[in-house]
């Protein structure tokens, strides 16, 4: 994977972020500007353009713009709902969403991976008040629209893979584990999801070997600290899981 | 709710103190933490204020680790909430004593937890 060594450069500012974080966020960058399975790289950044605008809308920020690609209107529906009324999202909205014209269960796992990536990056600038990075301009390529085998219903609104039923080409999702966690499972309908989501948790926050250990990780926050401020924001996302 | 099961057995964190800040959380710092992370998700004027309380407190590696934290989990209750992910049923019957306490249980996705499995 390709990196634009020249984005997110936070040597310059205030605060010291560390170099693994400046490194995820590019590899996210350059996955975000990609074909994926379902969309194209120009979808995508439009995607990650309207996570933007709905985000201003909520915080009541002149609106950014649009990105280079029309986007279905479920798309850019689903995309306002998951930053500003997360807590009406609902199995019979998901339901009407995959049913809607351009879109499917897989389009629509495969846009919340790209939703819930740059809106995570965004928040950590937002939090430091650093500039929000710029989007990047699209790298060229179709999707492969390749569904992934052993994907079923497994309790989740979108099916998914279990680590025994994963084969040879998402075999890495789970770390070569023989479990996971109900997260990374839920996107697994899209597998470069899980692994991007997989590299952006080790660098906010832990990897997953950290997150199973006794062990105090070697992070600046101590286990309970970082738990607390975990169970605020999902308590102020007003998110019971 | 998954975060309330890690820390059961753990004496120092007093789970009420994860959603009021009247109550002392038991975690040291616990309370400039919190003003910080209130004032990222809610985009409170205080932003700046709270961060630097933080920063007088912990230092600057604990704001950009803070600030990390609370964009990871930004990014993970929308993973939750947009997938319906299920609490399994051990969780579901565990975290009934002290759910209703800190009245998560009013939460209109807990229909998406409970409504599978």
């Amino acid at each position: 994977m390709t990196t634009t060594t020249e984005a997110f450069a936070y040597a310059d500012g205030t605060w010291p972020v560390l170099e693994r974080v400046p490194e995820a966020h590019r590899r996210s960058w350059t996955m975000l500007a990609s074909a994926g399975e379902w969309w194209t790289g120009a979808e995508r950044i439009s995607i990650a353009a309207e996570c933007r605008r709905a985000s201003a809308l909520v915080d009541g920020r002149p609106d950014p713009g649009r990105g280079p690609a029309v986007l279905p209107d479920a798309a850019t529906f689903a995309v306002h709902k998951l930053i500003g009324d997360l807590p009406n999202v609902t199995r019979d909205w998901y339901d009407e969403t995959i049913s809607a014209e351009g879109m499917s269960d897989a389009h629509y796992i495969e846009l919340l991976g790209v939703v819930v990536h740059v809106w995570s990056i965004d928040e950590f600038h937002r939090a430091l008040s650093i500039d929000l990075e710029p989007l990047p301009d699209p790298i060229p390529g179709e999707p492969t629209r390749i569904r992934p085998a052993g994907i079923r219903a497994n309790g989740s609104w979108p099916p998914t893979i279990l680590p025994e039923d994963l084969h040879e080409t998402e075999a890495d999702i789970y770390g070569g584990s023989e479990r996971t966690s109900n997260v990374r499972a839920a996107m697994s309908l899209h597998p470069d999801s899980v692994r991007w989501l997989s590299d952006l948790f080790d660098a906010h926050y832990l990897s997953w070997v950290e997150i199973q250990s006794v062990q105090e990780p070697f992070r600046v926050l101590t286990r309970p600290q970082r738990e607390l401020v975990a169970a605020r924001v999902s308590a102020l996302n007003e998110c019971f899981y | 709710m998954l975060l309330g099961r890690s820390s059961e057995g753990n004496d120092a964190l007093n789970l009420n103190g994860t959603v009021s800040n009247e109550i002392d959380s038991g975690v040291e710092h616990g309370d400039v933490l919190l003003r910080y992370a209130d004032a990222a998700v809610r985009r409170g004027p205080d932003l700046a204020e709270t961060r630097e309380a933080l920063n007088a407190a912990m230092g600057p590696d604990a704001v950009v680790d803070c600030a990390a934290t609370i964009a990871n989990f930004q990014r993970m209750v929308r993973i939750a909430d947009g997938c319906g992910i299920p609490l399994d049923s051990f969780s579901r019957r565990e975290s009934e004593k002290w759910r209703d306490d800190l009245g998560i249980d009013s939460f209109r996705s807990r229909e998406n937890t409970f409504g599978q499995s």
